[in-house]
């Protein structure tokens, strides 16, 4: 018989003693492999919030940018998201389980017996300290002496908040301003309990908010550095304990995991199963592989994942599920540098790029080759083009002999050796820059330039050493040829700012924009116009005409700039993501399914308001 | 004044501006990195799957904590509040005291870094004596090899190995974090068990990384000892094996007793990989988030914190060094 070796001696030792320490206690439930199964009611359910990483000293706070709150669980809003390209304003129930918008505000139904986690109810003061906050935090306004306009953006303007009695309150819009996304921006607004944080706020919170609603710039200005100011302390501030309006409440939170129980208080209470949500904390994709091979996590959020891991974890017991994601990875030009200035050279590259091959080795499990490109996803370009706009589209599928051809039209030749020259007759190459730690973009990088090299240009995958550094060299316009992500969010006029925004040098006051080729941030140098069917069109005064159009009217300004776009290629798109992610229907079942795409578009905590996510 | 005082108040001034020199060029370093806290984040978020609204507004949370004020002004408002022991607020934790996010980490480094380091140093201090005095047989000589051996693996090597042969296959240990969320922190045998359980890989990792620098030190050291005269003259007047030993002992570790104090101060560095690894919440980890999110106050925090560290260590070990060496005293 051999001794055992000290070190193995030595962890098997200090195992049996932690274990057995561990163990000491009978009242401490020990949880295994995740959680436990709930017989209908009951249970743990084990996940990971991909948007908040748990870290040690983080507040319980949602105002904080990296809180310790997960929305959905004990981070509550009004509404949820639909993420519906169709209706940007459809929204789930949240606290409010109605509400009717008008050219004057929003009126909302609180849910009858919504209450937080020490048994008080939510109230309007609630609501109105939420939305004051959020004026504190840059979410919303102001927007001083709008006078009328349309606004486009991010931010709601709410003047007052009144309450009509009977859990039905009224939210007032800044008088003379119109949101388009009004009524979606307030009820997906964080909702805390004023009796937490309102003494965070002065007294004077909603005079300030007046003074930068008015129309006086001085008072204005004054009130709007106080705003500020205050939103650093609401920011910073770490309440003692979790008191939620959500399903669950916070326990307890330690550097590696956050412990939630269900909020007895909860008004759909009855609906939620598991007893308990514990959260995990990751420090990358493989430690989400890792526990989805062990079968830990009931629900895992989307990670860039190759093939032989998705096996991996279907073969652990998952269920793919997937849904759309408005994000688009895309070969983005910087026209300055010859020769991307000339569009025959842009057309020619996507002739030559087999995305589809691409996509296969880039990212195989939550990406799909892009149809074409328009600036859109093609779930989003589908169902707002019509079957002629949609047949007009070029999809530039691989023709190497037209890509030839095109070069060839633009002066370019090509040597004995097959390769190409540009037409001052220097050789051409092209360097493809992408960053490090994005697995997905190096990978497709390396099959993007083998295709480029094979057909003649020379082309090298280079790697930023990180994303600060690829933002910063990329606004500089050090790289002719790079990585970059468009088409973000279901709104058109997102997606479109995107593309002929600030990168592109366009700066937009009230729904009107000016090109300025020279600004610091613009590194496209596209053109200030097109000529798209024999019309000239400036395709960023049509991105800012789009942010203040309503959906219904979007669609022609959408085909025009989807064909300008498809014409004249300032980048190619060449996958869009898909939003995958995976449920283990073992200790939980009734999850919802590929298809469900507004519940999907949703932390799982929403599915449980909704009555998904029961114990087996 | 005392000769061993006058030697404090030196080393202590000599700290004193060297502090003020890492001061002054981690933060101008620290600020020269390409990109900036909220343009970092803002695709980050996105890639994450985060909607491009609620990654506006989180990034402009961001752009709130964010100083724009000129870059000298920053440095003397920094220079001003670290004189009163203030760190200044994280960029992204909004607000929240770098202090508090340093005390918060601490511990995660301290405990499994302190202990791997006395760990490895014991074990390593006694194989490499046996490895000395034993050099020419096949104990010696595997026990030397060991030492390389383990000395040239990377951290994230062994650090993958161990959680791959303890985790994945045999289920023995957990794989992350630093206990169950199921226990309620604080003196309880409970929670302590669970610590102690989570701490084992991470503590293997840091003491195996070490063990082998500890054992070639240690038998080189000794080797050089054993061929001093007066080991030779102990041996021909017959004193005792185990009082030569001691001779040998305490003579062979003097040079150790320094690295062993620096390592002390390098601690709070921690490990970036077998933190990541293990995902160990300690100060390594925090750095390492900082540099990516460009979180400049906590950047300049933990390399204050280091820095600090390393250079009261070294003051310690030059003073302990007096202490346990009367040559050096004359």
């Amino acid at each position: 018989m051999s001794r055992p070796k000290p070190l193995v001696a030595a962890i098997a030792v200090a195992t049996i003693a932690a274990t057995a320490l561990s163990a000491c206690s009978g009242s401490s439930a020990k949880k295994s492999n995740g959680g436990s199964g709930g017989g209908g009611t009951g249970g743990v359910f084990t996940s990971i919030d991909a948007n908040n990483k748990i870290t040690a000293g983080a507040p319980m706070n949602p105002f904080n940018a990296a809180p310790n709150m997960f929305l959905g669980y004990n981070q509550m809003q009004l509404g949820f998201t639909k993420n519906d390209p169709s209706d940007p304003n459809a929204l789930l129930p949240g606290l409010a389980a109605s509400w009717t918008a008008s050219d004057a505000g929003l009126t909302i139904q609180l849910q009858p017996g919504a209450k937080w986690s020490d048994g008080t109810p939510v109230t309007v003061a609630d609501i109105k300290t939420s939305l004051a906050i959020a004026y504190t935090q840059g979410t919303a306004g102001p927007v001083a002496s709008a006078g009328g306009t349309v606004v486009a953006g991010s931010n709601f303007e709410v003047s007052d908040v009144k309450d009509l009695g009977g859990g039905k309150i009224e939210i007032d819009q800044q008088p003379g301003v119109k949101n388009l996304y009004f009524q979606r921006l307030v009820l997906t607004s964080t909702i805390v309990s004023d009796k937490v944080y309102g003494g965070q706020l002065p007294a004077d919170i909603w005079t300030q908010i007046a003074a930068v609603q008015g129309t006086d710039q001085a008072a204005a200005g004054a009130a709007a550095t106080k705003l500020a100011a205050e939103g650093k302390t609401i920011a910073a501030f770490a309440p003692a304990k979790d008191v939620s309006a959500g399903p669950f409440v916070e326990t307890r939170v330690n550097p590696g995991e956050a412990l939630l129980d269900r909020n007895q208080y909860f008004y759909a209470a009855s609906k939620i199963s598991p007893k308990q949500v514990i959260l995990r904390s990751y420090s990358g994709n493989q430690q989400i592989w890792g526990y989805m091979n062990g079968g830990e996590l009931d629900f895992a959020p989307y990670t860039s994942m190759p093939t032989n891991i998705l096996n991996q974890v279907l073969g652990a017991g998952y269920t793919r599920v997937d849904a759309p994601s408005y994000v688009s990875a895309s070969i983005a030009f910087n026209e300055k540098q010859a020769p991307y200035n000339l569009t025959p050279v842009r057309q020619a590259l996507a002739y030559v790029i087999d995305r589809d091959a691409v996509t296969k080795v880039g990212e195989p499990v939550g990406g799909i080759a892009a149809p074409t490109t328009t600036g859109l996803v093609g779930s989003q370009s589908d169902s707002i083009l019509s079957g002629d706009q949609k047949a007009a589209l070029n999809p530039y599928k691989v023709d190497t002999a037209k890509a030839a051809s095109l070069l060839q039209g633009a002066g370019f030749t090509k040597d004995g050796s097959g390769k190409w020259h540009l037409p001052n007759g220097q050789p051409w190459t092209i360097t493809l820059q992408t960053v490090n730690g994005f697995s997905d973009w190096i990978a497709a990088s390396t099959i993007i330039a083998n295709e480029l090299t094979q057909f003649g240009i020379p082309t090298t995958a280079a790697i930023t050493a990180d994303f600060a550094t690829y933002q910063k060299e990329m606004a500089a316009g050090k790289y002719a040829v790079g990585w970059w992500l468009v088409a973000l969010g279901p709104q058109t006029d997102k997606a479109y700012a995107r593309i002929y925004g600030s990168a592109d040098g366009y700066s937009v006051t009230g729904g009107q924009a000016t090109h300025n080729d020279a600004a610091p941030t613009n590194w496209e140098h596209t053109p200030a116009t097109y000529t798209v069917n024999g019309q000239s069109i400036d395709p960023g005064q049509l991105a800012a005409q789009l942010s203040v159009t309503p959906v219904s009217g979007q669609a022609p300004i959408v085909a025009q700039l989807a064909a300008a776009t498809n014409q004249e290629l300032p980048m190619i798109q060449i996958w869009n993501y898909t939003h995958v992610v995976f449920t283990l229907d073992k200790r939980f079942t009734n999850f919802p399914k590929t298809g469900q795409d507004a519940l999907l578009a949703n932390p799982p905590g929403v599915w449980m308001m909704q009555g998904y996510v029961q114990g087996k | 004044m005392t000769g061993f005082a006058r030697r404090l108040a030196g080393k202590l001034l000599t700290g004193l501006v060297m502090v003020w020199v890492v001061v002054t060029f981690t933060f101008f370093l620290v600020h020269a990195l390409p990109g900036k806290p909220g343009d970092v984040q803002y695709e980050q978020y996105i890639m994450s799957g985060m909607s491009s609204e609620q990654a506006s507004a989180k990034v402009q949370q961001v752009y709130g904590f964010t100083s724009h004020a000129p870059l000298l002004s920053q440095y003397g408002g920094y220079l001003g509040r670290l004189a009163h022991g203030d760190l200044g607020q994280s960029i992204s934790y909004t607000g929240v005291p770098v202090t508090h996010l340093i005390w918060s980490a601490l511990p995660w480094t301290v405990i499994p870094v302190l202990s791997g380091l006395l760990v490895s140093f014991l074990f390593g201090v006694v194989a490499g004596i046996v490895a000395a005095v034993k050099r020419s047989s096949r104990w010696g000589g595997l026990l030397t090899v060991s030492g390389s051996l383990v000395a040239g693996v990377p951290a994230f090597v062994l650090a993958l190995l161990l959680l791959v042969v303890f985790h994945t296959e045999w289920n023995l240990l957990p794989d992350a974090g630093t206990s169950d969320i199921q226990y309620n922190p604080g003196w309880n045998v409970p929670y302590i068990g669970s610590v102690v359980q989570h701490a084992v890989l991470p503590v293997c990792a840091y003491a195996l990384l070490s063990y082998g620098g500890w054992l070639l030190a240690m038998k080189s050291s000794v080797v050089s000892v054993l061929g001093d005269d007066f080991i030779l003259a102990s041996e021909l007047r017959g004193i005792a094996p185990v009082t030569r030993a001691r001779y040998i002992g305490r003579n062979a570790i003097l040079p150790l007793f320094t690295v062993l104090a620096l390592s002390f101060g390098v601690m709070f560095a921690g490990s970036f990989f077998i933190e990541d690894t293990f995902d160990y919440p300690g100060l390594g980890d925090l750095l390492l988030k900082s540099i990516g999110t460009r979180d400049y106050p906590v950047m300049a925090g933990a390399f204050l914190l280091i820095t600090v560290s390393i250079i009261v260590a070294n003051i310690l070990a030059d003073l302990c060094y007096t202490l346990i060496d009367p040559r050096v005293r004359r």
